[in-house]
């Protein structure tokens, strides 16, 4: 009997290393890999995006590879980065070369990307990074065109853009409150998490509050996962801020929300709040979010183009819920992809690369071009602007996350106004009214 | 002609007397031929870099052995040495241009004098004081790593260094090559009348003093020599990864070498070396069950320090292996009398 046991247990152990060590069947498919930390939110929105664009593209049909039509095969990799770096560049090798894929998707964490980023190069496989926003992976390609060529930036656009996204949403609302409220200079609190990358963050925002008219009165940084934030509130309250600047990516968005909302302070928040983004913020905070306001890639009703209600609307239906930035790896299947290898005939990167360079398309979140440098070299780094990426600012009213900005936006002077279809006006807090209205 | 015929005889008796007596030794030579030789049967760059990173880490686990196991000074902060090698080595490499045969010696020194900076005041705690105060020292560094990102490159690490080597099978050979002597050198140390003193420093400090031994002295050598060899491994890491990141110097990073050197059994030099050997790559073949694969991990890990405490190697070499209560030389276990002595192995 333990000769059986022993017997079917070396069988099994053979069959593991068996299927774990078979290479990908070779066939008339253009294999994908995606890569990113599978067991975390970020790694979950990559796989459901690609998984959404495979089964579209599938569903048609296909992609017409010169003559050929071939389907969409996805290899998943979990990188695991978040806890480990050497993972993420096992899995990335893992791929390439044991799975045999045609080009890479992912990627997260801006240490584990230029990792990654290496990797992908040495093989020259195409990797179209999908959330790390770091510019400095498209400096490289800047820097180095021959060897990093083969990197592009798909998601989301770069943080320098992202900090003067935050910016421009502040001194939007900013102009709504010294009109509402009919104060003469809007005094500005910055309460962000003890995070490394915030800090950079606020060294810009110390400087740039000043520069839009407004007054900074305080920098307060409660812990990435504090459960009771009242004496920051306190403080804040104490410090007179009409508005609080907030920049969380973690759950201390939610308990400030929260106390803030039980403690009705007469000021709004602007700026980021991860936890906001997410459809489950409302019941989070027992509905003490109201007002809250953050940065954003999708919302529920807000469309940047036509192409915005079909993904956002299938996302739902598919995953339950709404997508997140690193779900666009949609976005680069379906609307970057496709088109670029049916144009080149090929799979050969050489020849997709100057074609992906020089193609400008529509996706769900705006219009993609990539980007040059002052001295004219490639970054294939995303542009930023009107007519481009801008990405939403969401608030929450109601129970409803609605987007309210770009509404009415002039980028610069004499631009024409940006509004995209489904916004609504920007409300303030009926206490905070109450609070400062004479 | 003579000479290659005698030193061909003597190799042959050592082997014959010394090697094939004792299936440990047998084991441990599979290993060696068994890694100089696996590029024959397979070159698979996905197999080759698991085996990289497998002696990498194999040479810091084993470092973390000497310190921890041998002398007793309980270090939770090893990833100090790990990351202060591959930051110095990727420095040097990045701004004095230096090769990789150049930086990683040098990132290595740079790490004994971390091992002296955190060996001195370190001196006067044990045990869990010791502990809590080495996981400490890494988390400095890692502050300021991100207080001076003009030179550490803050959160992105310092990336674009030279390659190891020109191609993938060199830098296997060479990081192979590298571990196999470092170990042995580390196991030599362990053997020695130093790595007697280390053992008696961990056993009864005291007495050792009172014996007339400088144990400070001695200890502060520990912290040295380990950290040494953490910074090369550090160093082969940074130049093999051509990235040098704050997750060097993560506290994951030094409970991990705790698990490897524990799974293995400590006190050995050895042990660590086959645990990551077996861990590392077993981590990878998981991969076929990524949902499950952590917990997968840890269950293996849970299950074998269940059922053998002091670690795997140990367990084995004790089921193999009998110890001559007499004149305590090792025998195979199916001896009845000590190859040596002569005297009954019941």
């Amino acid at each position: 009997m333990k000769r059986e046991v022993l017997f079917g247990c070396v069988c099994f152990a053979l069959c593991l290393l068996m299927v774990s060590a078979l290479p990908g069947w070779a066939s008339d498919s253009i294999k994908v890999g995606v890569i990113g930390p599978m067991n975390f939110v970020q790694g979950k929105g990559h796989w459901n995006g690609a998984t959404m664009a495979a089964e579209e593209i599938n569903g048609k049909g296909g992609v017409q590879v010169g003559k050929k039509k071939m389907k969409i095969e996805l290899v998943k990799a979990d990188s695991n980065e978040f806890l480990n770096v050497t993972d993420a560049t096992n899995a990335m090798e893992r791929i390439i070369t044991h799975d045999k894929v045609d080009l890479i998707v992912g990627g997260f964490r801006t240490e584990a990307v230029l990792a990654m980023q290496d990797i992908a190069m040495d093989y020259k496989k195409i990797f179209i990074g999908c959330g790390a926003a770091h510019p400095e992976l498209c400096t490289r390609v800047a820097k180095d065109y021959g060897r990093y060529k083969y990197f592009f930036r798909g998601t989301p656009f770069n943080s320098q853009f992202l900090v003067k996204t935050c910016f421009i949403q502040m001194a939007t609302v900013g102009a709504i409150l010294k009109q509402t409220l009919g104060i003469p200079a809007v005094k500005v609190a910055i309460v962000a998490e003890k995070a490394i990358w915030v800090d950079p963050m606020i060294e810009a925002a110390k400087g740039f509050i000043p520069k839009m008219g407004m007054e900074l009165v305080g920098i307060w940084r409660p812990s990435q996962t504090a459960t009771d934030v009242t004496p920051e509130i306190s403080a804040v309250q104490g410090s007179g801020a009409h508005m609080i600047f907030t920049v969380f990516s973690a759950s201390v968005g939610i308990t400030f929300a929260r106390q803030a909302g039980e403690l009705k302070v007469p000021a709004v928040q602007v700026g980021i709040n991860v936890e906001a983004q997410k459809d489950g913020f409302w019941d989070a905070t027992k509905g003490m979010g109201n007002y809250v306001m953050t940065m954003n890639t999708y919302c529920r009703g807000v469309e940047a183009n036509e192409l915005t209600a079909p993904f956002v609307e299938g996302y739902v239906k598919r995953f339950g819920e709404t997508p997140t930035y690193t779900a666009d790896t949609y976005t680069f299947l379906v609307h970057g992809l496709v088109p670029a290898v049916e144009k080149a005939g090929t799979l050969d990167a050489e020849k997709l690369i100057p074609i992906m360079e020089e193609r400008q398309f529509k996706t769900p979140a705006g219009t993609i071009k990539y980007m040059k440098d002052e001295q004219g070299r490639h970054l294939h780094d995303l542009t930023w602007g009107p007519g481009f990426l801008t990405s939403l600012g969401v608030q929450w009213q109601d129970g409803k996350m609605v987007g309210v900005w770009p509404n009415k936006w002039k980028a610069a002077e004499g631009a024409p106004e940006i509004t995209y279809k489904g916004m609504v006006p920007y409300k303030v807090p009926p206490w905070v009214i109450q609070a400062y209205k004479k | 002609m003579s000479l290659i015929g005698y030193y061909t005889r003597k190799t042959y008796t050592i082997c014959k007397e010394e090697v094939l007596v004792l299936p440990g030794r047998v084991a441990v030579g599979v290993f060696f031929l068994t890694v100089l030789l696996l590029p024959l049967f397979s070159q698979s760059p996905y197999l080759l870099r698991v085996m990289v990173l497998s002696s990498i880490f194999a040479i810091f686990a084993a470092s973390w052995d000497l310190l921890s196991g041998f002398t007793g000074q309980m270090n939770f902060g090893h990833a100090l040495f790990f990351g202060v090698g591959a930051y110095s080595t990727a420095l040097l490499n990045i701004h004095a241009h230096l090769p990789p045969w150049a930086s990683i010696p040098l990132g290595a020194l740079a790490a004994v004098i971390t091992g002296l900076v955190v060996g001195i005041p370190c001196l006067r705690l044990r045990g869990t004081y010791l502990a809590l105060t080495t996981l400490a020292f890494p988390i400095i560094v890692l502050g300021i790593v991100f207080a001076i990102p003009d030179v550490t490159g803050g959160e992105l690490g310092l990336s674009g260094l030279s390659r190891l080597t020109g191609t993938r099978l060199w830098d296997y050979y060479l990081t192979v090559i590298v571990m196999l002597a470092v170990c042995s050198i580390m196991w030599k140390i362990a053997n020695s009348n130093t790595g007697i003193i280390f053992h008696a420093i961990r056993e009864d400090e005291v007495a050792v003093r009172a014996s007339g031994i400088n144990t400070t002295r001695y200890k502060l050598m520990a912290f040295c020599l380990s950290g040494f060899f953490a910074g090369i491994s550090g160093g082969l890491y940074a130049h093999f990864m051509r990235i040098a990141g704050p997750s060097t110097l993560e506290v994951s990073m030094s409970f991990t070498v705790v698990i490897w050197a524990v799974f293995g059994g400590i006190v050995t030099i050895y042990g660590p070396v086959g645990a990551v050997f077996i861990l590392f790559p077993l981590l990878e073949f998981l991969r076929f069950w990524p949902e499950y694969r952590t917990l997968a991990f840890a269950i293996v890990i849970l299950l074998i320090l269940l059922y053998m405490p002091e670690g795997l190697f140990p367990y084995l070499r004790d089921k193999i292996e009998t110890e001559c209560p007499r004149c305590k030389i090792r025998n195979v276990a199916t001896r009845k009398t000590c190859r040596i002595c002569t005297a009954p192995l019941e």
